[in-house]
């Protein structure tokens, strides 16, 4: 018996010497680093897919991931902070601890929420770009095509924060630069993936590495020089020094030299959203309606977009966004929309009613379901139940409307349209290049006139008569018009220098609101290397 | 005690000195420490002549001289004097058995008198009563300093347990379960009808030795064994009812309609629609039983529990074998524990409660009862609001979809004890656990909860979620007793535990289902999803083999039988942290003094003073943390970052110092413990510089915590007879715990849609006490239909940048001494103070239990008043709360002071009333039985207008319109009263006990 315990002990020592101080941690099924899957799995999905797969995958997928097209990120700073839209208090609904309130009337503050959020997204987005580019997988091609998209994310940084830092290595921290220097890095980032070391006096990318075959979910050369031509029209806001000649140069060359055409009458794609029981639905969306249509993967205008998908490429959520609950009906949404997000009625009223833009932009008047019956609210007051989207809105907070405002309707629905959208998102777009072309001309010139003929050319394809004077403010209302919900009017109030001048339910504001206040979370977290921008 | 020995021994010396035979009258005082004692009984030894003492403790009796007469009274040692003479004086002492009780600790045991640490033991005669399905709700208010709560009381839904607070943020915060040896045991794997007793270990230098696991403290449970003689055979029984016992204040139809409400027409309960008077039972037979050296315990129980909510509740079946033998000339002791569980849930559906509080109360059940032309055919049948966000038919939630589970729980565990020489002994431990189980939650094509009903294409949702998690331990360990001098006991312990643990777990979701002909859950090959790209969502993970690998010794000393000293240290490996800081050493010492050996203070028969202090290790609950992770984007062609690693991840460390006095003084008994405790490098998630780590959050060592705290247990016989005893216990303790620091201050806890998305409400920042509710003040004044606020911080302006919930308007960040906004503090998620009251009456063969259990100081956000109670117009369709605070003058909702209440409570825990018929020697088939009627939540005084004032100790966030609760819960935002709460019943439970 004696046996059992020497079996004991020797089971004992047995365990001391081999199992026994292991503490390795062996783990299953996780990735532990980064890669990009070889073949497509499936084929386009109406949307477009999700773009290529290649080496740059990860790298691009981050557009989505960056707050482009979703509420509570970076587009929704950038467009609630402005006249085009606003998220009103219904109530009991979207009060949100009054963080949208804050946005439209610029009280804003570093722990607010989607400033924080945008902050950490653009930075995210970088991080894979940087650990793409120390991969060393990727060719010349990529590479330039990685610095510049990493570079558009700086551009987005340096727009919203200003003075932040300019990282390159993955885990590596750099100080916090000034605004000049982000946009000194953009620029020398774009400018070296163009293979140029300046874009005057001539404007020569043949030295580039990026493509000039169209190709609107990658970069090439006119995508590279559309953001060019944006940092510098903005260029005179983040420096104090104006590169006007320069935003001239990038845009014409792209209208010049690229193969893009605006999409005009007879360019078209299926109406995504007509119902087949309703007669006044179009068969077909066509000219600047088709541009942000669901099926818009192939529109000639498109230079350089964000590719998203319903399955494959999530993240656009308009529908979701500013449809009231009721209107699922109309489109037949697989899901409850949110009922947040409406233009406010002066940018409403800034289009002619013939303004094709007008039609395209909004959802407004009387909604019918998808057999065309009434749609009714039962939760309405006033005891009128019909759904019927009004253009004014009684107030911002605290019992706004629930159906007050137009609705956002540029990136059109379709039908059965899931949470997740199929638009694709165009980051650069010719119509905008005829705007930035015309405005750097006319500021140039000191003569806004001089911005006529590229205005009517975007004004003709929107169906409207064409102008015979402009001034500042005519051009920027044509610029508001054209870019709606494309992340731009924040930049053009800034530069027509209207960001701080009130508007509906929004008083004046201090001109240090036209930087955001750099998120106290991350002050907190980078252990004293950010500091807080003036004013917060 | 000097003294006292001392009369013991003179006495009846002197008695018998002077004796001599003759009948005679004996009349006499019998007293305890304390005085008198009534109630004594007296016996003349060998015969049936027997008096009581009278309530002065005199008593009268014929008794020879020379006879013997026997002085017996429970809880006192008995004492035989030889009559010499007619006057027989005797001081009974109090059995000291109890204090030589042996109570279990860490690989060992001890007896009372010798622990040195805050430990306190609860054995069945103290469990609370009544229809109980969860061991730990046992112990609910009976230990000063655990804090057990099960907000709501979903049958399915396991307590919430906090020792002395949190003791760490993002790691285990709930004590260790030891169940008969075999640590992180599963409270879901006993039942607690086989529990004997419990023992608590509060402090860090009890809990020392059980290392990382034990960081929030132990406790150890023991179930019933067996003995030798004969073979026993009990059944315990039970029959329950049970009905809602709280609700919250709301409109009815009528009321609704006057308010402006839209008017359906009907007029619905719908509260009453949901739920019902629910009927639970619970048998347990054991059979017990041992011959020479071997003896076991056998025993099975069957549960069958239903919550007030339809459809929900569980039947389980549970069964535990006990085996213990000695072989080997009694050197080797072998003890065998197995047990399995077998629990089939129905969870229901908390939803419906939710949607009760707030559906149209004019609204019909049934479609066809609709006021307004309604085609309910896609609804099942069913009335819905079509169009409202986050509204849905209650009753259609509950009686389409079903929402179960089953869970198969095994464990067994075997301890070789060998006995080397008489002081030397080994221990040798393994045990397997297995916890499989399998939820299943189907969603007809006719439900517009999760349903989809509304939808052209994709109606019907199936969930499937599977899983196994595993548990291996392999412990050794020794004793060695060394007996240095008369007055010097030493004993050394030492050992090796080796603990693994993993988890593997997969989870489908599939939908658009053909038809409503079958519940497709079970024939998921029809899921239209599968040619519908993207709807389908799978996914499986397995963990590593997680490790915990320690080496253990300690020294016990007893000098004197009056000093007791222990001092331990523990060498602790996890495979869980960084490569460089993988192995850490946590110290323990404990002192205790019997001072009243030394002090001899009049009548008092214990004053022990003690002091411990104990370091502990703490480790973060996920793996893979020294590693990036990436997670495959929508399109599985590239990958997404999910976690930036940190390879230099180490131990969180908990130091705590316990002082402790026990006090004993005849029939007054009292604990007092006082202590802190300090968390350093506590681990948790917290945001980081994101231009560095892109994912701009990563698990750090990120802190300090500290907890201070006072226990106080006291303990009084008011009655003690034969007859009668009454005794009355009462348990009080308070602490406070504070972030000492932290690099980041936060709000946390977003009350979430409709429209308090963004609205946090809990404040966590460095120097901050933990659980503190911040909000804005609400003047009193409504203009406009909205609140106007308190100018907190006095610059005249109130707008709602300055009440926004945002951590800029809590906090002086420009530092020139005045608050930024105009948040401040509202309340405070953590009770100061909480109470267990306890009463024991027993009347010859009667005994009546009583409980009562409060927690003061306390706030909660009610969340349903948040969301419910402004009249919002535009949101007319949804009903209104109507508390005593409602003011039908606010017309929007903006959280603010009037939503946070304090929710001080004391109630009637359970109460209850027992029989035994003791069937005597005469009865061949039964020995006694027990016939017991109790209460549980009788009434509950409170402020509190939710339905429930008990604690929300963590937060699992917010959910709505149909979406999915997380499951992880944040134990640094206590304080949320969230929408999706259960209800509070109250419970009935009728009980037999018979012993065969």
């Amino acid at each position: 018996m004696k046996n059992i315990y020497k079996l004991f002990l020797m089971c004992c020592a047995l365990l001391t010497i081999s199992a026994c101080t292991d503490l390795d941690e062996v783990l299953v099924g996780e990735v532990g680093a980064p890669f990009n899957g070889e073949e497509p799995s499936f084929g386009d999905f109406d949307g477009g897919g999700s773009g290529p797969s290649d080496a740059v995958a990860s790298a691009f997928n981050q557009l989505r991931e960056s707050g482009s097209a979703n509420h509570g990120g970076y587009w929704s700073i950038q467009s609630v902070s402005t006249d085009e839209m606003a998220v009103t208090q219904k109530g009991g609904d979207w009060y949100d601890g009054g963080i949208w309130i804050d946005m439209h009337r610029h009280t804003y503050g570093p722990s607010n929420g989607p400033i924080t959020g945008t902050w950490g997204a653009q930075y995210s987005a970088i991080g894979a770009c940087n650990t793409a580019l120390a991969s060393g997988d990727l060719d010349a091609n990529q590479t330039a095509q990685v610095r510049a998209l990493r570079a558009f994310f700086y551009y987005r940084l340096l727009d919203l924060y200003g003075r932040v830092k300019i990282v390159t290595t993955p885990g590596v921290d750099a100080p916090q630069s000034t605004r000049a220097q982000v946009f000194a890095f953009v620029e020398s980032e774009l400018l070296a993936s163009l293979g140029m070391s300046s874009v005057l006096p001539v404007l020569d990318p043949s030295g580039s590495a990026l493509g000039t075959s169209v190709d609107s979910y990658r970069i090439n050369q006119f995508a590279a020089l559309g953001l060019l031509a944006k940092v510098y029209m903005n260029a005179e806001v983040y420096t104090g020094t104006p590169k006007r000649a320069e935003a001239a140069a990038c845009a014409d060359y792209v209208i010049s030299n690229g193969p893009y055409v605006l999409c005009g009458d007879g360019c078209t794609v299926p109406n995504a959203a007509k119902r087949p029981s309703v007669e006044t639905d179009p068969d077909v969306l066509e000219g600047y309606a088709a541009v942000f249509a669901p099926n818009n993967q192939d529109n000639p205008e498109i230079i350089w977009s964000i590719a998203y998908d319903n399955v494959s490429g999530a993240n656009m959520n308009f529908a979701q966004m500013t449809l009231h609950y009721s209107s699922q009906f109309t489109w037949n949404l697989q899901n409850q929309p949110w009922n947040g997000y409406s233009a406010l009625e002066d940018f409403y009223n800034s289009y002619e009613n013939t303004d094709k833009r007008k039609a395209a932009n909004f959802i407004v008047g009387p909604q019918s379901d998808y057999e065309g019956s009434v749609i009714l609210d039962y939760a309405a007051t006033g005891g009128d139940l019909a759904l019927d989207y009004t253009t004014d809105i009684n107030e911002l907070e605290p019992n706004a409307s629930r159906k007050g405002g137009a609705r956002l309707g540029k990136f059109s629905f379709r039908q059965g349209q899931r949470d997740n959208m199929d638009n694709d998102y165009p980051i650069i777009r010719l119509g905008d290049m005829y705007l930035i072309r015309a405005e750097a001309a006319a500021r140039i010139a000191g003569n806004w006139n001089v911005a006529l003929p590229d205005v009517n050319t975007v004004r003709a394809r929107a169906g409207v008569a064409p102008l015979t004077a402009l001034t500042a403010d005519e051009f920027l209302a044509e610029r508001g018009r054209e870019m709606f919900m494309e992340v731009t009017r924040r930049q053009d109030l800034i530069r027509f220098g209207k960001f701080n001048d009130a508007w509906w339910e929004k008083p004046t504001s201090a001109a240090f609101r036209n930087v955001f206040p750099i998120p106290q979370e991350q002050i907190d977290a980078s252990g004293g290397t950010l500091t807080q921008n003036p004013g917060y | 005690m000097k003294n006292k020995l001392l009369k013991k021994l003179l006495l009846p010396l002197a008695l018998l000195l002077g004796s001599f035979i003759y009948a005679q009258s004996v009349t006499g005082t019998v007293s305890d420490a304390s005085g008198p004692l009534p109630g004594v009984n007296v016996l003349v030894k060998g015969t049936s002549t027997g008096t009581v003492t009278d309530f002065d403790g005199n008593y009268t009796i014929t008794a020879n001289s020379g006879t013997t007469l026997v002085f017996s009274f429970v809880g006192y040692l008995t004492q035989e004097v030889v009559v010499s003479g007619s006057t027989v004086n005797v001081t009974l002492s109090e059995d000291a058995a109890q204090l030589d009780e042996v109570v279990v600790v860490g690989y060992g045991s001890t007896t009372k008198k010798e622990i040195t640490s805050a430990v306190t033991k609860v054995g069945e005669e103290e469990f609370n009563r009544g229809t109980i399905n969860n061991p730990s709700e046992l112990l609910q208010g009976k230990v000063a300093g655990l804090s057990i709560y099960n907000k709501g009381g979903n049958p399915n839904d396991d307590a919430v347990i906090r020792l002395r607070g949190i003791s760490t943020v993002g790691s285990n915060s709930s004590p260790l379960i030891v169940i008969d040896g075999v640590i992180g045991a599963s409270l879901n794997n006993v039942d607690p009808s086989d529990i004997e007793s419990m023992t608590v270990l509060k402090d860090g230098s009890a809990a020392a030795i059980y290392g990382s696991r034990g960081s929030s403290g132990v406790i150890i449970v023991t179930t019933k064994r067996g003995k030798s003689g004969s073979t026993q055979v009990s059944y315990n029984g039970s029959v329950a009812t049970s009905s809602i016992s709280r609700t919250i204040d709301r409109l009815d139809g009528d009321a609704f309609a006057a308010a402006g409400g839209t008017d359906l027409g009907s007029r619905t309960d719908w509260l009453g629609a949901v739920t019902r008077s629910s009927i639970s039972n619970i048998h347990n037979v054991a059979i017990s039983g041992g011959y020479d050296k071997t003896n076991f315990r056998v025993s099975t129980n069957f549960r069958d529990a239903q919550g007030i909510l339809d459809k929900s509740g569980f039947k389980q079946f549970n069964t535990r074998l006990q085996a213990t033998t000695a072989i080997l000339n009694d050197k080797l002791k072998i003890d065998f524990n197995a047990s399995y569980t077998k629990r089939d849930s129905d969870f229901g559906f908390n939803e419906a409660l939710r949607y009760a509080m707030m559906y149209n109360p004019t609204a019909p059940i049934y479609g066809v009862d609709s006021p307004y032309p309604f085609n309910p055919d896609p609804y099942g049948g069913y009335f819905e609001t079509l169009g409202l966000f986050d509204s849905f038919n209650p009753v259609s939630i509950i009686n389409q979809n079903t929402n179960t589970g089953s869970r198969n729980e095994f464990t067994y565990s075997a301890n070789f004890k060998y006995a080397v020489s008489d002081n030397i002994s080994l221990n040798g431990l393994y045990s397997e656990q297995s916890s499989k189980y399998t939820n299943k939650e189907y969603y007809r094509t006719t439900s517009l909860f999760r349903g989809s009903a509304t939808s052209p294409t994709r109606k019907g949702l199936a969930r499937l979620t599977s899983g196994e998690d595993k548990f291996r331990l392999f412990e050794l360990y020794g004793d060695y007793d060394v007996a240095a001098s008369d007055k010097l006991a030493l004993k050394f312990t030492g050992g090796y535990s080796w603990q693994e643990q993993n988890y593997n777990n997969y989870f489908l979701s599939a939908g658009d289902f053909p038809n409503d002909n079958l519940e497709y859950i079970d024939a998921l090959e029809w899921s239209q999803d599968k040619i519908n790209a993207g709807f389908i969502d799978i996914n499986s993970n397995r963990s590593p083999n997680q490790r915990i690998i320690a080496f253990f010794g300690r020294v016990n000393a007893t000098f004197d039988d009056a000093i007791y000293f222990n001092a331990s240290v523990r060498r602790e490996g996890s495979t869980k942290l960084g490569e460089n800081n993988k192995w850490g050493t946590f110290p323990a010492f404990g002192l205790g003094v019997d001072l009243n050996k030394y002090l001899q203070i009049n009548n008092v028969d214990l004053f022990k003073v003690r002091l411990g202090y104990g370091v502990t290790g703490s480790l973060p609950g996920q793996y893979g943390l020294a590693v990036a992770r990436f997670e495959p984007t929508a399109d599985l062609l590239s990958t997404r970052q999910v976690t930036d690693a940190n390879p230099d991840l180490k131990w969180e460390e908990k130091a705590e110092t316990n002082f402790g006095v026990e006090f004993n003084m005849g029939r007054f008994g009292a604990t007092l413990d006082l202590y802190t405790r300090k968390v350093s490098d506590f681990i948790l998630e917290r945001a980081v510089d994101v231009a560095v780590y892109p994912t701009g959050r990563r698990v750090e060592n990120g802190g300090d915590l500290s907890t201070k705290g006072l226990e106080l247990s006291v303990n009084y016989d008011f009655v003690k007879t034969a007859d009668v005893t009454y005794n009355m216990g009462l348990v009080l303790s308070t602490y406070k715990t504070t972030l000492d620091s932290f690099d980041t201050t936060t709000l946390n806890g977003n009350l979430g849609a409709p429209g308090q998305n963004d609205t946090n409400v809990i404040f966590v920042g460095p120097g901050a006490e933990i659980g503190q509710i911040y909000g804005p003040v609400w003047t009193g004044e409504v203009v406009n239909g909205s609140q106007t606020f308190v100018d907190v911080n006095g610059d005249g302006n109130t707008a709602s940048s300055q009440t926004s919930q945002i951590i800029g308007n809590a906090i002086d960040a420009d530092g020139d001494g005045v608050i930024d906004g105009d948040l401040t503090k509202l309340g405070n998620g953590i009770p100061d103070l909480e109470l267990g009251w306890s009463h024991t009456l027993k009347y010859k063969k009667w005994d009546v239990n009583a409980f009562f259990r409060g927690a003061f100081g306390h706030s909660l956000v009610n969340n349903f008043r948040v969301f419910y109670e402004p009249r919002v117009g535009s949101q007319g369709s949804y009903n209104y709360v109507n508390t005593k605070y409602a003011d039908p003058a606010i017309t929007n909702a903006k959280f603010s002071s009037l939503y946070v209440e304090k929710a001080d409570f004391f109630k009637l825990d359970n109460i209850s009333v027992g029989y035994t018929f003791d069937m005597g020697e005469g009865n061949k088939y039964l020995k006694d039985v027990r016939l017991s009627l109790s209460a549980q939540n009788l009434f509950t005084i409170t402020g509190y207008t939710g339905a429930d004032p008990e604690p929300a100790l963590q937060d699992k966030g917010s959910v709505d319109n149909g979406g999915f609760l997380g499951g992880t819960a944040n134990p640094l935002i206590p304080g949320i009263d969230r929408r999706y709460n259960y209800f509070a019943s109250r419970t009935i439970t009728f009980g037999v006990n018979v012993n065969f």
